[in-house]
């Protein structure tokens, strides 16, 4: 009854509180619906090319247009004067202009990666049109199909996001939700002056680990269903497995929060100690994007981190409907650190 | 049932810099207002820490309502109220919420709306606590510590920075407070508070008992019942001269000087004298009784503001 009363209040309060509903709730769709649509799955992103009109349209020009067409580029012709305050302005990654017998071509050098990745699109382009104006065999392409890692069905961005920002929710409401209010409730004396009425101090803990449960699975539902309307994205796994990873993970870091708030004796420290878990948690641990380029260290060491096995298990049965089977040493990682911070929790955690 | 609502003997805490309480004894009868009164740092909080519980005491013996804290913690809890130096709530919890729910910790609890009348927020029941002013602020935390209708009420500076009105109002809660026949508790390091309220009191500094008793027995224990002051306009003068031809030992206290004598009707005329021949440019005389200010300079050779 006690903790009933407490757990509504903690909502009713909560309730109150805007901005700590909008960066719940309304932040992590607004997140997905904004990267999702950015990056909307399906086709693949276009690579503009600047086309430099020349004075006279030659056999070779139309040609090497016609073949750039089939290639997800998209082509923007400009006059040489227009072309050039374009590039002189920085957004240019790659432009074309025709010679008396061959191209000329220009890469930005601030916009390296795209760049690149255009020039080789150009250059094959290129090599097909020579082929057809002399009127060899063309080169063949090899074909590209689109999988998510489990061979399931194309996936989107959207897809590959939804579960990160399932990830981030969970570190955030540990790590801020509970370690700093609570952190926060010592250094104003709220646990004092709950210390001198009867009630016992564990119900009102509960009361708050409770709200901040029904939070997180309120929040889950929120972007689950937000996935599925807006980018046809649903769990391809059995939900049941879904539930055991997401407890998992909620379990890890609210221990993780209450652990970290006994190290703290006020909220600056608490906010320098917790970010020192939390950045390098959100971007190395694959929250946004893979670390497939990083070094192979950071890689490893990452995974000693529990956000990163924790998402790959979650992707694992979201996205590829896969089993957890393989995933049990990632997992394990996770219980580990959950076992842990709940020891840590129990022996540091101070009420004044 | 213990006539004393509180029994303390040789009560001591050491912090790792400091003994904050070195040894004290109180006792406090049931009914009575009782004050703590000494400067910052003077062990006042951390004495009624220990007896509320918060804080375990290196050593020492406490009676709290004849019960002790190792066997009737809970009992002691549901009996006592207390208002912590600073109650910190939600910003956005109403006075009535506060009240409701602080109330639902207790076995027995008042209605909110009686302690909101009582503590004169009718009108604020219902904003949310971030829109109080500070006297409000401090009238609801006091409105908390009598929630569940408590024999002895703890009241740690209840008036420290609130402006003259807002404390007159307090005041007059605490009078309210003491005619239902409930025993308060409170520290402070105003005098004028401690003599306005308490019927007994206890000096404290440097973690000890000065003296004790009430507010007319500390002053009449003073040799020098009376003060002649003379004021100046922006800084007294040096008083080295003046005081070798008046005989008497003056106290320069910002643009006052301080003159403690047990008979100010023959000092008067001697001194007015003396000020003329020796042109000193005072701005008013003013003859008043001790204080428990003077008690406590007397003791400590310190104002109690220091």
């Amino acid at each position: 009854m006690l903790l009933w009363r407490q757990f509504l209040m903690e909502w009713k309060l909560y309730s109150r509180d805007r901005a700590a509903m909008f960066w719940t709730f309304a932040f992590p769709i607004l997140m997905l619906l904004g990267f999702g649509v950015i990056f909307r799955g399906g086709d693949t992103p276009r690579l503009s090319v600047v086309w430099v009109q020349p004075a006279q349209m030659t056999p070779k020009d139309g040609a090497l247009l016609k073949t750039l067409e089939q290639f997800p580029t998209r082509l923007i012709t400009l006059s040489p004067k227009e072309a050039e305050t374009r590039w002189a302005k920085g957004e240019t990654a790659v432009q074309i202009e025709s010679t008396s017998d061959s191209f000329r071509m220009k890469v930005n050098s601030y916009l390296l990666a795209q760049g690149q990745m255009t020039a080789q699109v150009v250059q094959q382009a290129f090599l097909i049109s020579q082929s057809q104006l002399q009127g060899q065999p063309l080169p063949k392409l090899i074909p590209v199909s689109m999988e998510s890692p489990g061979h399931a069905k194309a996936a989107n961005y959207a897809a590959f996001l939804l579960p990160g920002l399932l990830g981030m929710n969970l570190m955030s409401m540990g790590l801020f939700a509970v370690g700093m209010v609570n952190v926060s409730y010592r250094e104003k004396g709220k646990f004092r002056r709950l210390a001198v009425t009867p009630l016992p101090k564990w119900i009102f803990l509960l009361g708050q680990v409770m709200h901040r449960l029904t939070v997180t699975l309120i929040q889950t539902i929120f972007l689950l269903i937000v996935g599925r309307l807006v980018f046809g994205i649903e769990n391809q796994g059995s939900y049941m497995l879904l539930a055991v990873v997401m407890v998992i993970g909620t379990a890890c870091f609210m221990a993780m929060g209450f652990a970290l708030s006994s190290f703290a004796d006020t909220s600056e420290t608490y906010a320098a100690i917790s970010n020192l878990l939390f950045f390098p948690m959100m971007f190395l641990s694959g929250v946004y994007f893979t670390l497939d380029g990083a070094p192979k260290w950071l890689q490893q060491s990452v995974i000693a981190l529990p956000l990163s096995p924790f998402l790959k298990a979650l992707r694992a049965v979201y996205n590829d409907g896969a089993a957890l089977t393989t995933h049990v040493f990632g997992l394990g990682i996770v219980v580990i650190w959950t076992v842990l911070c709940f020891g840590l929790a129990v022996k540091r955690f101070r009420w004044a | 049932m213990s006539e004393l609502a509180l029994r303390i003997r040789g009560l001591k805490k050491q912090y790792p810099n400091v003994l904050a309480v070195a040894g004290v004894d109180l006792d406090v009868k049931r009914g009575e207002v009782f004050g703590l009164l000494g400067p910052n740092g003077a062990g006042k909080t951390t004495t009624l820490e220990m007896i509320e519980g918060l804080t375990d005491p290196d050593s020492g013996e406490m009676e709290i309502l004849g019960l002790n804290w190792k066997q009737n913690g809970s009992e002691i809890r549901s009996r006592i109220g207390v208002q912590l130096q600073s109650t910190s709530l939600f910003n956005k919890i109403t006075p009535r919420e506060a009240l409701t729910l602080y109330g639902g910790y207790y076995p027995k609890a008042r209605t909110a709306d009686e302690l909101l009348e009582l503590v004169q927020l009718t009108d604020k029941a219902d904003a949310y606590h971030i829109t109080l002013s500070g006297g409000q602020m401090q009238r609801l935390a006091l409105a908390m510590a009598l929630v569940n209708d408590p024999e002895l009420v703890f009241l740690d500076e209840p008036t420290t920075g609130l402006d003259p009105q807002a404390r007159q109002s307090l005041w007059g809660v605490v009078r309210k407070i003491k005619s239902e026949g409930r025993t308060v508790i409170l520290t402070t390091h105003y005098m004028d508070e401690a003599e306005a309220l308490c019927d007994r009191l206890a000096i404290m500094d440097h973690g000890k008992v000065l003296t004790d008793g009430t507010p007319a027995e500390l002053i009449s224990q003073l040799a020098i019942p009376s003060v002649v002051e003379l004021s100046f306009d922006g800084g007294a003068p040096s008083k080295e001269r003046f005081e070798a031809l008046l005989g008497t030992a003056i106290e320069v206290r910002g643009d006052l000087w301080e003159i403690p004598t047990p008979d100010p009707k023959s000092l008067l005329p001697k001194l007015l004298e003396a000020a003329e021949t020796e042109k000193v440019p005072y701005q008013q005389v003013h003859v008043r009784r001790a204080t428990l200010e003077d008690v406590f300079l007397h003791r400590t050779g310190r104002s109690l503001r220091e």
